[in-house]
Parts: structure tokens; C-alpha cells; sequence
């Protein structure tokens, strides 16, 4: 039967993929409990549109890894502004000497790796890869033309490839 | 066109990593069907993103599996079958009131909601003009500039979702904020950025205003040194504002 065979299809890429895509969410979202959620929307986008994906234009895998960024990044974007605001009082200097290693911990995979990028190229990839900001907000937002933009994204992605090579 | 000078362009990798504009996505699929390196070459970098990305898994909540089943009810159940509707028969002359009545109130609707959604983006058009202008000045920072370093802000626990990023030029010291997402503060406060300097704040300035524009770069005091940066909610009458008292909300190093 068709959907038993999705459903043992399902539980593979689940199974296979999970820890790989959460790790791509996480590294936009950063909160491990929200990461979470928004895996289980990507896993239930994926379930959903799973007929519209074409294999003609590129890797199961890749098509995964965008719903999982685009997700991540729309989570980004909608939610927060009305976080509840819970009294938590500032640290003392040697709590934040901890803290602030921590955040290096936490930066793994291509955000890590993103730290290798020299300025101003870091900033371009941070903004469009990790902050889904479109190469026109980009040219605005730091004025400079749409094709600079373009042609220093590609560059920086270049230079990401032989790092992660 | 020189397949290998296409290929080396950077447009495979910002095909796959989902930075394409619309145009340049028809391009290369075009491409990939023509060309045999091309589509070689895109493999190539799925697979090597792909590896990448098996080499860096966060195991998920063990919870969330049975969470995400539940949810599309993949349980083997099948769905009952609808009993389609016996229709009655109609002259025409009915069917054709039907429709024009159904049409007309479309139409209505589509009106008035084409009106809305034209005031809205005039509105929008405006209010962007206006943010432009104020960031004329600011264009050098960014541009061609190696002396600039970037940190990422996260949440911490009083706003674990909320994170932003600190743009600091290290020759010039000067400091430009993206308030990707912080909550809209209280009316009697607001934020404030601190440059940390072994374990001590140093007063970078208030940005109450400019949280809700989260797209744009805020300038902010200068900086000399730095090793991490942070950002607190504090009240808006405070006296002495050289140090921290309120929670702090985000906060990473360079």
C-alpha cells in the first residue's frame, strides 16, 4: 500500500536526517527548546510537500536542508517580540567570562566555520544565509550595489567551500 | 558560454545553499539539463554539503518523534470516504443568477482589498524612503572594510529567543547594531549596549527607538576595545547609566 511504504520512507529520512537538520535549525535559532519545535514543522512541511519535491533539480537531502533553513529563519523572524520578560539580574563579571566561552561552544557546523570568513564577507553570509535577508535588503541596508552584493556573496561562498572541503 | 568559468562562478553553491534569485535558479536548471559538469558540479556540492552537515548533528528531543506523528496521523488509518452529493437539477437562467451574484461580490471584495493593500505599501514605501536616508551616512562601515568584526548576540535566560548582532570596526571603533529580535521593551525602558572588557560593561549607548526596525543598522558609541558585547533592558530615568541594572537579554563575544 502507497502510504505504508510513505510512512516507512517517513521514519527513515526521520530516523537518518533529524540530527542533521536540527543541527542546520540550530544554528539560526539557537534555542535548543525552539530549534525543536521548528524541527517538527520542517518534518511535517516535508510529510506535506514531499510530492512536489523534483529530484531534476537537486538532492533529496538539499531540498530538506532549504525547508529546514527557510523554517528556521520564518521563526526567526515572527516570533519574540512578545517573549515574556522574566527578572533575571545582570551578571557578575566572572559569570560572564563563563557565558561568553559558552557562546563559542554552541557555534558548530557552518556557523563555525563562517568565523573563518574575513569581515566583511562574514557579515554578507551571516545576513543572507543566516538571516534570510535578500541580496536588495542587503544592497540597501549597507549601500552597496545589488551586483557587489551578489558578486561578494559568491565569493564568500567559494571561499566556505574549500573550508568545509 | 565557458561552462567551467559558469561553474566556478559561485552560482553552484549559491543554488544549493538557497541564495539564487528567482532568475538565476531557471538559469541553472536549464544549465544542469544542457551541461553534464554543471549538473556534475552540483552534486559535487550537495554532497559535500551534505557531509558537512552529517558531521555536525544535534540529536533531536527523543520526544519529538511520537509529537510529529501524532501530528500527521501517520497511524496506517484510513480516511472514510465522502459520499458525493446527489445534485439536484437547475434551469440554466438559475445557474447564471448564481454566478453573477457570486462574481459581483468577488469583484467587491477584490476592490476593496486592492485599495487596502495600496495604502499599505505607500505607507511602507514612505517609511523605508525615510530609513534610507538615515543610513546615507553610515555607508563607509560596511563597504570593502577587513578592520570590520562581527558578534552575534544570543538570548539569554530572561529572552532566550531574542538575538542580535554587533558590527565593530576595529579601526575606526565604531559600532553599528542589527536588532535581529528583541521583545518590544515597556514604555519606561529600554535597551541599552555594553562593550564587555574583562568582565566590565562599558556604556555603548540606548536604542529604545530602533528595536521595532529590526532590518537596519543602528549606530552606536564608539568602542576602543572589546571583547564581547551585551545588551540589557533598563529604566528610562536611571541616574547613573555607566552601569548595568537591568536583566540582560543578549550577549556574545567577537
Amino acid at each position: 500500500m502507497l502510504q505504508h511504504r510513505n510512512e516507512k520512507a517517513f521514519t527513515y529520512l526521520y530516523d537518518n536526517y533529524s540530527g542533521a537538520l536540527l543541527g542546520i535549525v540550530n544554528a539560526i535559532v539557537t534555542d535548543k527548546e525552539t530549534a525543536n519545535d521548528v524541527l517538527q514543522n520542517v518534518f511535517i512541511n516535508i510529510w506535506r510537500r514531499i510530492e512536489s519535491y523534483d529530484p531534476s533539480k537537486g538532492r533529496l537531502f538539499t531540498w530538506m536542508l532549504n525547508i529546514a533553513r527557510n523554517a528556521a529563519i520564518d521563526e526567526v523572524r515572527s516570533k519574540g517580540y512578545n517573549n515574556s520578560q522574566k527578572n533575571v539580574p545582570f551578571p557578575e563579571s566572572n559569570e560572564i567570562a563563563g557565558a561568553v566561552t559558552g557562546t563559542d561552544i554552541t557555534d558548530v557546523g557552518l556557523k563555525k566555520i563562517l568565523g573563518n570568513l574575513k569581515g566583511e564577507l562574514r557579515v554578507l553570509v551571516d545576513m543572507s544565509y543566516f538571516q534570510g535577508f535578500t541580496h536588495e535588503e542587503i544592497s540597501k541596508a549597507l549601500n552597496l550595489p545589488l551586483g557587489t552584493v551578489k558578486t561578494r556573496i559568491r565569493t564568500a561562498l567559494i571561499q566556505l567551500r574549500t573550508m568545509i572541503q | 558560454m565557458n561552462v567551467q568559468e559558469y561553474i566556478s562562478s559561485g552560482i553552484v553553491e549559491s543554488y544549493v545553499l538557497g541564495l539564487a534569485s528567482e532568475e538565476e535558479r531557471k538559469e541553472f536548471e536549464e544549465y544542469c539539463q544542457q551541461y553534464p559538469e554543471v549538473m556534475k558540479a552540483r552534486t559535487d556540492f550537495e554532497l559535500v554539503l551534505e557531509k558537512q552537515a552529517m558531521q555536525n548533528i544535534i540529536v533531536p528531543d527523543p520526544s519529538l518523534k511520537s509529537r510529529i506523528w501524532n501530528q500527521i496521523g501517520v497511524t496506517g488509518k484510513v480516511l472514510p470516504m465522502v459520499e458525493p452529493v446527489p445534485v439536484r437539477k437547475m434551469s440554466w437562467i438559475k445557474y447564471v443568477a448564481a454566478a453573477s451574484v457570486i462574481l459581483l461580490i468577488v469583484s467587491l471584495y477584490w476592490n476593496i482589498s486592492l485599495f487596502n493593500k495600496n495604502q499599505e505599501l505607500k505607507n511602507n514605501y514612505d517609511l523605508a524612503s525615510e530609513k534610507i536616508k538615515e543610513m546615507e551616512h553610515d555607508k563607509q562601515v560596511l563597504q570593502q572594510n577587513p578592520h570590520v568584526k562581527m558578534a552575534s548576540l544570543k538570548g539569554m535566560e530572561a529572552s532566550p529567543q531574542s538575538f542580535a548582532t554587533v558590527y565593530w570596526d576595529t579601526a575606526s571603533h565604531d559600532v553599528y547594531l542589527l536588532a535581529n529580535n528583541l521583545p518590544v521593551p515597556p514604555t519606561d525602558k529600554q535597551y541599552q549596549l555594553w562593550a564587555l572588557l574583562d568582565g566590565q560593561p562599558i556604556d555603548l549607548g540606548m536604542l529604545d527607538y530602533y528595536v521595532k526596525q529590526k532590518k537596519l543598522l543602528v549606530r552606536m558609541k564608539n568602542a576602543q576595545k572589546a571583547q564581547a558585547f551585551a545588551i540589557t533592558l533598563e529604566k528610562k530615568d536611571r541616574s547613573d547609566v555607566s552601569k548595568p541594572q537591568g536583566d540582560m537579554y543578549v550577549m556574545g563575544n567577537l
